[in-house]
């Protein structure tokens, strides 16, 4: 599918974000400021992207630990979104969820899940209430969550219910320390998920037109009413399953080979530079845009307003 | 005002929120029954009879047969009304709540403190808890210990007939979760109903009877045992203020403390096990708040420390019983202090 | 002989208890086979068609169509297909079944659930004092804690009798604390109403003190809207809608006073303190069950007069009147026993000892804590001693023993200028002596006008144990006992 100038350039602004907003936060955890446990998706960008550039406010979607990629892609507030992960009260969630709990229920994202799996089931959920409106819902998943129960039910729930649910499997190769080899039994989570009675696919998640181009395709045939359909995605994580994570199951020179070859943000610019769609400047242009918006949401959320022990127990029920 | 039975009020009540408005669905195991089968749906119309002829008025859109998938159950029920819906979820059995517990604990509970407040989860888990039909340890089990002690859940624990329709009423139309426990041996007990839209809020517990020497609190199937109890001992000259908590959270606190501080003497029957339950909770809450009142130590009836057995004595012997009840209140009454 | 079987109300799902028989779909004594149709049967959920499960023959049936029967219960008997069994061996067989036990999923908790061991039955009134081992030693290995120890050995509080409460049968503090105490008084009181206020469905949301004040000031809390947590009506918007008294409307002929009415009759609720409570209860009770009779005596009372005046100047203090007037009481009811009794349903109790409650007023409440023996008491001892007893109950201290029981109270109000009146008794004891003030009185002596000090006494007794020819011995002898004070030495 051929895209605009404009939505290539979109596509493109959002991955940037999403990279870096990663790499910022991977230098400023190491500072101490930034509390708890953070995953960071730089490496995914393409995955996250070449999904949410097909859905508007009412697809829903919900996402993992490894959370961020899925928000700015979904459309959340980059800068309330800093100021969360710092903590602060003025954050996305005032300071209550945190990285790992990171949601705009407005803009349709159900949030990032500290459970693994957990967001499955929830997906189907939304599909339900998709279903009544005509819009999708998405299921993020990494190759960890696909051996999960949840997940599992979840599948077999949306078969059964024909809902309009698509599991996305982003397969970066480890769950946890663990690699996929070893902890996904079957031949592939397409094949598994085939196995439940859906139409499953596979894609490059290293090519964002291969994943939005299977995106589409796969949207169009949810809306038509034939259920659910699962999509797993080749793809890499750059850093660690959680910031402070030695990555000791990384083998030689791996993570340099894959920040080499397997970079989605390079694939892209050099795709659409030789095939004349857009000018080296053009994207560079919006690389500095990005990084003066990631510095001043920094520099926003270092300076927002902390919250105080008063606000421990708001918002534990609308009413009590 | 009409005589009906919990179970009948419970589908009637679904039935009536379901037609005032669409965004209620339901989700369950069986609760049509028959689809994918020769006899067809509506083959049974939930196992407990509580959603018997939704289906045929609302159609699989809206009532939503399930496979056995509890997390999924719950997640969906999750996901429909956080993204506008307004859900029902029935867990068959309340022992089940093992294999769905994170989508209760760490999604439902959860999301709107999580989500900074901007999330509203409006869902109702139904859940059938309770012994005295010999199902055993697994499928006899109450659970309002549990989920009470979850702050974002709010808890039910309907025993009247009426009680059941103003509180399932209040249960779906409120905007936070809530779990809304259904005895298995109360479905059958028939009471006066008020006709018409009926709705009764949570924290406000309901006086069964007023007296002036013991506190009776109990939830549930073990407000008619205590009824009785309390019955007999007004015979004997000993008053009892029973008092039927309704709700475990939000809990009818100025109830419990302006009873006790009237007769001094407290007696909790609750059907679970003794330890970290409802009857600590409550015991402990007088203890600090009215321990000035106090004529005699804190009584609780409740189970022993054992799971929930099998043979017609032994689950008998399990339960807290009216005799349990009565020996409690006399022990209080003869408390030297 | 035809081999019968019994055919029961079958039990389909957990939940039923009950069915009915829609129709017989065979005849009785008609042979059917394996798979045939035979009953169809109705629960609250559906209606089930019975199919046989081998080939036989109903000799008899039982269930009447359209009646209700518990699962388990015979509805039919059955035999072989080619069976005639004899009319008398199916009777026998009927009169020989016995259902299995019902499930016991009992709602009212009766019957099926075995009691626990029946608290203890409640303890005679004697006013007796704890057992007591009188020191013995308790062995090192005892199951019972430190403190319980220590207490035990202290107050020679036998444990062996003690049921611990702690785990494994350990005996605590509490437990032994318990045992040292005397028995509770029994209860036995009339049956009370326990029916709720306002428990009304679609009761009003109110707290249930709200419901309460709103019950007593008459005020209807469906007209009130309320402020309390959720919107409930609490006792603040109770009290705001308590009406105002009404000013009495004035006569048109009066003089054109201005006359304000009181202020707003918003009353300040006291709630009652238990001790209150108790006093409350017990008195309402004694005045409305017991058959009181009143046996009013006036004595002279210049006798303890002047017996006080000589032990003010021989030792510088003297009882009181009230103390010679125990003393007196004590002395003629051991004269009396039929007056010395407590009574208790149909049994009065006699009492040897005479145990005399003196009333003692406290800011809490009227408290009557209990000289006991008094009979064998001198004057100087009951004054004693109740100083002592009152000193106590001022300060909340008596223990149990020393107000609970007894047989005759004093309750004296002559310091306060009371010249006469009459007490309520105090159950469960016979009788109560109110005594009044003693004032100057002319009184004839000889033929000519004199002057002596009378106090009025009132003796209320209960007509139930205590006939009027009975109490009024009783007084002739207190009479005299008071008037000759001599005859109170010793």
């Amino acid at each position: 599918m051929q895209l605009s100038r404009d939505a290539l350039l979109r596509a493109y602004r959002q991955m940037k974000t999403i990279r870096a907003f990663e790499d910022r936060l991977h230098d400023e955890i190491q500072t101490g400021e930034i509390a708890g446990f953070t995953h960071l998706y730089a490496g995914q960008e393409a995955c996250a992207v070449g999904v949410c550039e097909h859905l508007g406010p009412k697809d829903y979607i919900v996402s993992t630990h490894r959370g961020h990629g899925h928000c700015i892609a979904k459309g959340c507030d980059v800068i309330g979104m800093m100021k969360e992960i710092y903590g602060s009260r003025e954050g996305l969630c005032k300071g209550r969820g945190g990285s790992m709990h990171i949601a705009d229920v407005e803009v349709g994202m159900l949030g990032a899940n500290g459970i693994v799996g957990a967001g499955a089931p929830l997906a189907v959920g939304a599909g339900i209430t998709a279903k009544g409106n005509g819009t999708v819902s998405i299921a993020f998943s990494g190759d960890g969550a696909c051996n999960q129960g949840t997940t599992f039910e979840a599948m077999n729930l949306a078969v059964v219910l024909k809902l309009p649910v698509i599991f996305v499997f982003e397969n970066n190769h480890y769950s946890e320390h663990t690699g996929v080899a070893y902890a996904v039994g079957a031949e592939s989570m397409a094949a598994r998920a085939a196995a439940f009675g859906m139409r499953a696919e596979m894609a490059d998640g290293i090519d964002f037109f291969a994943v939005h181009d299977a995106m589409g395709e796969l949207i169009d045939y949810c809306k038509a009413g034939n259920g659910p359909a699962a999509i797993e995605l080749d793809t890499e994580r750059f850093f660690g399953h959680f910031e402070g994570d030695p990555q000791r199951y990384r083998g030689p020179g791996e993570l340099d080979r894959i920040r080499a070859e397997r970079d989605c943000l390079a694939l892209f610019r050099r795709k659409v530079t030789e095939a004349g769609l857009l000018e080296h400047g053009d994207i560079d242009a919006v690389d500095e845009e990005v990084m003066a918006l990631i510095d001043r949401a920094v520099a926003e959320a270092k300076a927002a307003e902390r919250p105080g022990a008063e606000h421990v127990v708001e918002d534990v029920y609308i009413s009590y | 005002m009409a005589t009906k039975m919990i179970r009948d009020v419970i589908v009637e009540t679904i039935d009536a929120e379901m037609a005032r408005d669409p965004d209620v669905i339901m989700l369950g195991e069986d609760i049509v029954g028959g689809n994918g089968s020769a006899g067809g749906p509506e083959a049974i119309g939930g196992i407990w009879s509580t959603s018997t002829g939704l289906w045929a008025k609302y159609g699989p859109d809206r009532v939503i047969d399930t496979p056995i998938s509890e997390s999924a159950i719950i997640g969906a029920a999750a996901g429909a009304s956080l993204s506008g819906k307004r859900a029902i979820a029935e867990i068959m059995f309340a022992d089940f709540i093992g294999v769905c517990l994170d989508q209760i604990w760490n999604q439902v509970a959860k999301f709107r403190y999580m989500f900074g407040g901007k999330s509203r989860c409006p869902v109702t888990i139904r859940m059938i808890y309770g012994a005295g039909f010999n199902a055993a340890a697994q499928h006899s089990q109450a659970i309002h210990g549990m989920v009470t002690a979850m702050p974002g859940l709010k808890v039910v624990m309907p025993a009247t007939p009426a009680d059941a329709k103003g509180l399932l009423t209040a249960a779906i139309r409120d905007d936070d979760p809530v779990i809304f426990l259904e005895h298995k041996a109360l479905y059958a007990t028939k009471g006066d109903v008020p006709e018409g839209e009926y709705v009764l809020p949570f924290g406000h517990a309901r006086q069964v009877t007023q007296g002036d020497d013991v506190t009776i609190l109990a939830t549930g199937l073990m407000v008619s045992f205590a009824e009785a109890a309390a019955r007999n001992l007004a015979e004997e000259g000993i008053g009892c203020d029973l008092i039927d908590l309704r709700t475990t959270s939000p809990l009818d606190e100025e109830a419990i403390l302006d009873s006790v501080e009237r007769t001094g003497r407290l007696l909790i029957v609750d059907e679970s096990p003794p330890r970290c339950g409802l009857a600590t909770d409550l015991a402990a809450l007088v203890a600090s708040k009215a321990f000035a009142s106090l004529r005699a130590p804190v009584e609780m009836v409740t189970g022993p420390h054992s799971p929930i057995p099998f043979a017609r004595e032994l689950e008998a012997a399990w339960l807290p019983s009216r005799d349990k009840i009565e020996a409690a209140a006399l022990r209080l009454m003869s408390y030297r202090g | 002989m035809a081999k019968l079987r019994a055919f029961t109300m079958p039990k389909w799902g957990i939940e039923m208890t009950e069915g009915v028989v829609a129709e017989w779909m065979v005849e009785e004594g008609k042979p059917f086979r394996k798979g045939d149709l035979i009953a169809l049967i109705e629960t609250d959920k559906i209606t089930n068609e019975v199919q046989a499960e081998y080939d036989g023959m109903f000799p008899r049936l039982i269930a009447v169509t359209g009646e209700t029967y518990p699962v388990g219960e015979l509805i039919a008997v059955l035999a072989e297909p080619g069976d005639a069994p004899d009319p008398a061996e199916v009777d026998a067989f009927v009169a020989g079944f016995r259902p299995a036990n019902a499930s016991t999923a009992s709602r009212s908790g009766k019957g099926a659930a075995p009691s626990d061991a029946k608290a203890p039955a409640a303890p005679s009134p004697q006013s007796s004092a704890p057992a007591s081992s009188g020191g013995a030693r308790i062995p090192a290995d005892a199951n019972i804690s430190p403190v319980a120890r220590s207490f035990a050995e202290e107050h020679g509080v036998a444990i062996a009798g003690i049921v611990g409460s702690g785990r494994g049968g350990r005996i605590t503090y509490q437990d032994v604390l318990q045992a040292s105490r005397p028995p509770a008084p029994a209860g036995g009181s009339d049956p009370v109403d326990i029916t709720p206020i306002g428990n009304a469905l679609g009761e009003i949301f109110a707290s249930p003190l709200a419901k309460r004040l709103a019950a007593q000031h008459g005020v209807d809390l469906s007209a009130v809207s309320g402020t309390g947590p959720r919107g409930r009506i609490c006792k603040a918007d109770v009290l705001a809608r308590v009406a105002p008294a009404a000013p009495e409307a004035s006569s048109p002929a009066a003089v054109a006073l201005h006359f304000e009415p009181p202020a707003a009759g918003t009353s300040e609720v006291v709630k009652m303190s238990p001790m209150r409570k108790a006093i409350a209860r017990a008195l309402s009770h004694s005045k409305s069950t017991i058959p009181h009779f009143y046996l009013r005596s006036r004595v002279r009372i210049d006798g303890i007069l002047g017996l006080r005046a000589q032990a003010k100047a021989a030792t510088g203090e003297a009882p009181s009147v009230n103390d010679y007037v125990v003393r007196a009481c004590a002395l003629a009811l051991a004269r009396h026993p039929d007056v010395n009794v407590q009574v208790h349903g149909d049994e009065i109790h006699r009492f040897a000892r005479a145990d005399i409650a003196v009333a003692v007023a406290t800011d809490k409440g009227l408290i009557t804590p209990i000289v006991r023996g008094a009979d064998h008491l001198s004057v100087a001892a009951i004054s004693r001693e109740i100083k002592l007893l009152a000193e106590k109950a001022r300060q909340g201290r008596l223990s149990p023993e020393e107000f609970q029981g007894g047989s005759f109270s004093v309750s004296n109000l002559g310091m306060f200028g009371i010249d006469q009146f009459d007490a309520i008794i105090n159950p469960p004891q016979g009788a109560i002596l109110a005594v009044g003030a003693g004032t100057r009185q002319p009184i004839e002596i000889g033929h000519a006008l004199a002057f002596a000090t009378i106090a009025e006494l009132s003796l209320s007794c209960d007509h139930r144990a205590i006939d009027g020819a009975v109490g009024a011995q009783f007084m002739q002898t207190l009479k005299q006992l008071i008037e000759e004070p001599a005859l109170l030495i010793g």
